[in-house]
């Protein structure tokens, strides 16, 4: 009786889950096996988009270009943002909400804004090539500095760090300090406690703030488009030209559904990663 | 507190202790946990630091385990001072009271974890720990995780990770206070058990002065971070130096008097009961105050007894009766039989053999001599 209740409850949310999320997705997922015949859509499905993609440089490039840039600002937030989880869960004291707000004040700010700011940082009349030219470290503005990937990852590390450190500190919050006193008191030292107590146990709170900054940075258009100049090119901007003035939504579509499913692979292994981790399973 | 105490009558032998702490002190910002206490720990003996929670035994057991800094005073083990030495350096291993077992890891590899830092084989290493569960007989269990397990399984698993490192020195802290009374009394014939069989060195704390009885050969009483008196089980229970000590651990009643009379084996006391002839402590003297220890099994109804009281409560213990009587203002207690349970309100009379009960220092005395021992 109490199920029957529950899935009529549930049925609301779940048609409209499928109606506006799961459907246009399908529909991009059949696009993605037909084919642009001059300026028609020609409905007869083939594997064409997804042997072009393979066969293209260009496409598989911009597909690691992507996957390459998650990865990094990954490890950069993951170093970034250990020391930063374990003081605020650990030291932080009376000071902890305080500091959390903090921490995420960037975020109620706009994409745009944020990226702004960047630029008046790192342009080449910006407050840092300003500053080294008035201390006379250097001449001439450093031009590396916007419109470089160099200013894309900085960014995108910026932006993303708090979702790690969010995701670490709910690990270390967790962590009972008498596990480290424990594997002292056994004879572990500093090092050895790191790797074999904190680092496992912190670990399900690593994957998942690593993929969530992963999913974000993957999907970001807008900071490599503004910030990264001529290596702005994207895997995203690639696909938002072909459903914009190329219209190719085949191709598109087949582009989308390749990111896609290689996400959902990460976050397969992340599932996986976290299930073996015993703190969630096994109880 | 000196050390003249516990010289070798009470049970401490005269060789080089494993451990000697020496006007040990602890401070938390400015409250003094630990206030300059003395002791040894023999090698082969179960030491229990006995008190209620807030007394500093804890502190004092972190400081030894490492975990906490020494403030003041001295830690020597083996002869040799290990104030500095880290936790990890230290051949001490501890039964935590949350047992903090590592929860990612199973039982065999949490009691295998320590044995990683001393250069054997991963085969030796197995060995080991599978030799260290025996002992606790869990082996049947090996494979699982912590958090599989019931809590007298837990414990059982963080006493072999302790042994199984062979420490000289093994911390118990409060290793029994979260198991239900049936399965403590297992446990702490195991640990007695244990301790005779490893002959090793366990310091146990607790506040269950039952438990300290059961397993000690030497008993620490602690309050409000100092010593208040360490000795045998059977000189701490027969011959308590202190009002405290003779009410925290046998539910004595300290009848207030004064020394009327020394001579040698007993002390004339004059108290609202009555004068006795009985032993006491060494070193009061006439016109001293002191206090009269009535323990419950040692008062018994008599109709030709000395003291006249009057019944207040009578409560049901199972084996025995645990009848309350006032007498000039003070409240006895005393054991009584199914069959012999007065009424209440009724008047009794109470009896004793004075050679058996014991007279003790009062709270006051006690502190005069503590700031007098205080100074150099």
């Amino acid at each position: 009786m109490s199920l029957r209740v529950g899935t009529l409850l549930a049925a609301p949310v779940t048609a409209f889950l499928l109606a506006l999320c799961v459907a246009p997705l399908l529909i991009l997922f059949a696009y993605s096996f037909f084919r642009v015949d001059f300026v028609a859509i020609s409905y007869d499905p083939s594997f064409a988009n997804y042997a072009k993609i393979a066969g293209s440089a260009t496409y598989r490039g911009l597909i690691l270009k992507a996957f390459g840039s998650g990865a990094l600002v990954v490890a950069i937030t993951a170093v970034i943002g250990y020391p930063v989880a374990w003081f605020l869960a650990k030291r932080a004291g009376a000071m902890k909400s305080a500091l959390l707000t903090l921490l995420l004040v960037p975020l109620y700010s706009g994409d745009l804004v944020r990226v702004f700011a960047w630029r008046v940082l790192l342009g080449a009349e910006g407050v840092i090539n300003r500053s080294l030219i008035w201390a006379g470290v250097t001449d001439a503005p450093i031009q590396g500095l916007l419109f470089s990937p160099l200013a894309t990852h900085i960014a995108l590390t910026y932006n993303y760090l708090p979702f790690m450190v969010i995701g670490l500190w709910l690990a270390f919050e967790s962590l009972d300090d008498a596990w480290l006193e424990a594997a002292a008191d056994l004879g572990a030292r500093s090092p050895s406690r790191f790797a074999r107590v904190t680092l496992p146990l912190t670990f399900p709170g690593l994957v998942a703030g690593g993929l969530m900054v992963f999913v974000m940075v993957v999907g970001d258009y807008l900071t490599p488009q503004l910030l990264g100049g001529a290596s702005g090119i994207t895997v995203i901007s690639a696909i938002n030209d072909l459903f914009g003035t190329a219209f190719d939504w085949p191709l598109g579509s087949a582009i989308a559904w390749t990111m896609l499913a290689i996400l959902m692979a990460f976050f397969a292994m992340g599932a996986m990663l976290i299930r073996r981790s015993s703190l969630v399973g096994g109880s | 507190m000196t050390e003249a105490g516990s010289g070798p009558t009470g049970g401490q032998g005269q060789t080089m202790p494993l451990l000697r702490a020496r006007a040990l002190c602890k401070t938390y910002g400015t409250v003094q946990a630990v206030r300059g206490v003395n002791f040894r720990l023999d090698e082969n003996s179960y030491v229990t630091l006995l008190g209620p929670s807030g007394c500093g035994k804890t502190s004092i057991l972190r400081m030894i385990g490492g975990f906490e800094e020494v403030s003041e005073g001295m830690l020597e083990l083996d002869g040799k001072k290990i104030n500095d030495v880290s936790a990890s350096a230290r051949p001490i291993n501890t039964v935590f009271q949350s047992y903090a077992l590592f929860p990612h890891l199973s039982v065999l590899e949490n009691v295998g974890f320590g044995l990683r830092y001393k250069g054997l084989s991963r085969k030796e290493e197995r060995e080991k720990a599978r030799a260290a569960l025996e002992t606790v007989q869990m082996s049947a269990m090996a494979d699982r995780r912590p958090r599989q397990l019931s809590g007298g399984q837990q414990q059982r698993v963080a006493l072999a990770r302790a042994i199984a490192n062979e420490p000289r020195l093994l911390l118990l802290d409060e290793p029994l206070s979260a198991l239900d009374r049936r399965m403590r009394k297992d446990m702490q014939i195991e640990l007695k058990d244990l301790q005779r069989r490893l002959k090793m060195t366990f310091l146990h704390v607790t506040h269950d002065q039952e438990e300290a009885f059961a397993l000690s050969d030497w008993i620490i009483v602690m309050r409000d971070g100092i010593i208040e008196q360490q000795g045998a089980p059977d000189t701490i229970y027969r011959r308590p130096e202190t009002a405290y000590v003779a009410d925290f651990i046998g539910g004595a009643a300290c009848v207030p008097g004064k020394i009327t009379d020394t001579a040698i084996g007993a002390y004339e006391i004059e108290t609202p009961l009555g004068q006795f002839a009985t032993p006491g402590v060494r070193g009061l003297k006439a016109g001293s105050p002191a206090v009269l220890c009535l323990r419950p099994e040692q008062l018994f109804l008599d109709p030709q007894g000395r003291i006249s009281a009057r019944v207040t409560h009578a409560v049901y213990r199972g084996a025995e009766w645990l009848v309350e009587a006032e007498a000039a203002g003070i409240t006895l207690a005393l054991t009584v039989g199914h069959d012999d349970v007065p009424e209440i309100g009724a008047e009794i009379r109470i009896g004793f053999d004075p050679a058996q009960v014991w007279i003790a220092r009062t709270e006051a005395e006690r502190r005069a001599d503590r700031a007098t021992e205080a100074k150099p």
